[in-house]
């Protein structure tokens, strides 16, 4: 015999955490939306108008905003791809058997760089980096190579924001892909690898559709993460040299916080949320694969 | 004998009354306090040492008069944003921090108070305020707009030129360059060799890059950003002259040039890789300190070379304005902090405890030169300053944001001197334009 659970209890249990996301989430969107159909500048606040859908118009038309765009979706396509291949080779070293001292070190040495605060990060880049007190120049050194501009070069700078976007993620990736293995029934993967020596096709046909999940939610994370990276970026080279490293965020901060055109900033913020929901509802409908 | 006694009476009677009243108005800091005592004030400062010479001298402001000087030290970066979001919102600063580029922005919106508020009444003004002593440029340029006085100077810079005598002297020269063609003839060439650099020139993506950088390069080759009619003057021969010779002058400048701030181009003299920077007044302590400076007493000071429309240093400051959104109990109180902390009487300690007074008065003595080697470079410079260096209209912050982004593509050599001097001056025009400046809404201030 089934119990029913009040309606009460069960807005007891819910309600809270659902007020929460509705003040934190929900109603700061609801203001942004409100104010993307306005001319609303912070310090020119009494020529605040409505302007209708002028500013996602303008948007939409602004080459600088399609330039960020473009920065941010070439760090996607080729930061994210690399973390999962470096991601998938941790997790699946990590899923061997044995090693347990090593796993046990490995597990706790890849929660450093995710724990580590992104604005630290990319301070720590520019002093890492730096040409002529960096470390890094200085490691160079010893096998012969010159010291690379890193942070006042526009390609290099871009690199650099790369590669450490992929040290501090690819834990992440490597964390939730070994979560993802573990969920492969141990006795069909000893029988694979009783079939066959080749491990890559135990991996094809036997781990990597229990992975499928694992693979969607990092995805889906990654670029949300990716569209909205700001606070390494903009610590290492605050989008500079010239606009090498202004990606999204980056772009939209300077709008709203050191323009203060909050409706234009909201607009291109609608419009980033737009996208990355589409992304969101791609990857599910074309990746995504019930185990 | 009579008339005689009655005048006698009369004349001490009006001698003790005279005396009296001369007695009762003397105007001090105490008095005038009295009752605004309890009074607590709101005010950001920054990380930079005319700010810790000002934290020190609280607690004398605080013990004379009773008033309590609450302040939040902000990253520049953060300090307007911080302001403009707290005068919108109603909050609680009740003394603004005013770079000089912000005070179109701040007395446009009327959150800062003129002073004529103030010194209109004799019982909060100190009769020995003397607005005269001030620097003209700085009283001008940190605290006054559109012909009003909303400020008075505080934090107060000059573009100087700092340099390493030792490393001039070893390449054959006993005095430093004084014009910038020399430098780009002479000292450029010599400079640079071995690793070492003639020059830097800070010129990061963000407020330096408008100010210490692409600003630096106008005004000394007799270029301007704006007309007088607020069209773009960047395509002027010689702002284009000065924005050229800028780019040429970069083969003498390190690798990376366009990624350093000020922080990097300090470091680069007090290390011994440059020559020479163009930097502010304020970054002396930092390159006179044994603890961050390898120089010693190969560090020199002298004024920014000059161009062929003169010398046209770069001119930076802060003010300190009552805010519009305080009570009038922290208005006065607000307006005797900020009277007493940039006085006359005050400069001396100010300038001891690493500040840079703008009395004019507080550099009268010569001595002061031995210990403060910037001082007569400084004098000079305030001489021959430009007001509108950088324009102060509330515009300023969306067109600088267009001049650090194409000013640096410049410098990266993205797009041409010309092609970059194009794109600053149409966007800045449409801001200009959306803002009402060509149509007469506005009037033409910078």
């Amino acid at each position: 015999m089934t119990m029913r659970v009040p309606r009460r209890t069960l807005f007891a249990f819910i309600g809270p955490a659902v007020f929460a996301l509705l003040l934190v989430g929900v109603v700061p969107l609801g203001f942004a939306v409100w104010r993307s159909f306005y001319y609303f500048n912070l310090t020119k606040l009494s020529e605040s108008r409505f302007v209708g859908l002028d500013n996602y118009a303008f948007v939409l038309t602004d080459p600088v905003f399609w330039q960020a765009m473009g920065r941010t979706a070439t760090l996607f396509a080729v930061a994210v791809p690399v973390q999962i291949f470096l991601g998938l080779t941790i997790a699946l070293v990590l899923h061997r058997p044995g090693l347990g001292f090593f796993k046990v070190l490995a597990r706790l040495s890849l929660v450093l760089p995710m724990a580590t605060t992104y604005a630290v990060v990319g301070l720590l880049a520019q002093v890492m980096l730096n040409q002529k007190y960096g470390v890094i120049n200085q490691m160079l050194g010893w096998i012969g190579i010159d010291p690379i501009n890193f942070i006042g070069d526009p390609t290099n700078a871009f690199i650099g924001v790369i590669i450490w976007d992929i040290w501090q993620w690819t834990p992440f990736v490597a964390l939730i892909l070994l979560a993802g293995l573990s969920t492969v029934p141990p006795e069909i993967e000893e029988a694979a690898q009783l079939e066959t020596k080749s491990n890559w096709v135990v991996l094809r046909h036997v781990q990597l559709p229990y992975l499928i999940p694992s693979l969607v939610a990092v995805l889906i994370l990654r670029t949300a993460d990716t569209l909205k990276l700001f606070d390494m970026p903009f610590t290492m080279t605050r989008g500079g040299p010239g606009s090498a490293t202004e990606f999204i965020a980056i772009l939209i901060e300077r709008v709203g916080n050191r323009q203060f055109d909050i409706g234009m900033a909201s607009a291109q913020s609608i419009i980033m949320l737009a996208i990355t929901i589409a992304l969101a509802r791609l990857y599910i409908r074309f990746f995504y694969r019930e185990v | 004998m009579k008339f005689k006694k009655q005048v006698s009476v009369l004349a001490l009677t009006a001698g003790a009354a005279f005396g009296m009243s001369g007695t009762a108005g003397a105007w001090t800091l105490e008095e005038a306090a009295k009752p605004y005592a309890g009074t607590e004030l709101e005010v950001l400062f920054l990380d930079r040492p005319g700010y810790a010479a000002a934290i020190k001298m609280l607690p004398e402001f605080e013990a004379a008069t009773g008033i309590k000087v609450n302040q939040t030290t902000v990253p520049y970066e953060n300090a307007l944003g911080e302001q403009v979001r707290d005068f919108v919102a109603g909050g609680d600063i009740d003394i603004a921090l005013i770079d000089l580029v912000w005070i179109g922005n701040f007395a446009e919106n009327n959150w800062i108070v003129p002073i004529d508020t103030f010194t209109a009444d004799p019982a909060l003004t100190d009769p020995d305020l003397d607005l005269a002593d001030f620097f003209p440029l700085t009283l001008n340029a940190f605290g006054g707009w559109n012909g009003k006085t909303y400020g008075l100077p505080f934090d107060n810079y000059s573009g100087l030129l700092f340099y390493n005598s030792c490393m001039l002297k070893d390449a054959g020269f006993d005095v430093p360059p004084a014009t910038w063609q020399e430098v780009m003839d002479t000292y450029g060439p010599a400079l640079t060799k071995d690793g070492k650099y003639a020059y830097a020139l800070q010129s990061k993506r963000n407020e330096t890059q408008s100010a210490d950088s692409f600003a630096r390069f106008l005004w000394p080759f007799g270029g301007s950003f704006l007309t007088a009619d607020f069209k773009s003057n960047l395509n002027s021969p010689e702002s284009q002259a000065g924005l050229q010779f800028r780019q040429d002058l970069m083969k003498f400048m390190p690798e990376g040039i366009v990624a350093y701030d000020h922080s990097e181009a300090v470091n680069a003299l007090a290390q011994g890789d440059v020559a020479f920077i163009t930097e502010w007044s304020a970054f002396y302590s930092t390159l006179a300190s044994p603890e961050t400076s390898t120089l010693g007493d190969c560090l020199a000071v002298a004024p920014e070379p000059t161009g062929p429309a003169g010398r046209k240093p770069a001119l930076g400051g802060f003010s300190l304005a009552v805010a519009a959104q305080a009570d009038d109990n922290e208005k006065a109180a607000g307006w005797l902090f900020i009277q007493w902390l940039t006085s006359k009487a005050n400069a001396g300690t100010y300038l001891e405890l690493g500040g840079v007074p703008a009395r004019q008065s507080a550099y009268a003595d010569p001595a002061l030169a031995e210990t403060y080697k910037f001082i007569p470079a400084l004098v000079e410079s305030w001489q021959e300053g430009v007001p509108e260096f950088r324009p102060r209209f509330a515009e300023w912050p969306s067109v600088t944001e267009v001049v650090q982004e194409w000013g640096t593509k410049m410098m990266l050599g993205e797009v041409s001197v010309e092609e970059g001097a194009r794109t600053i001056g149409e966007r800045m025009e449409g801001i200009l334009s959306q803002a009402g400046y060509y149509d007469g809404k506005k009037p033409l201030a910078q």
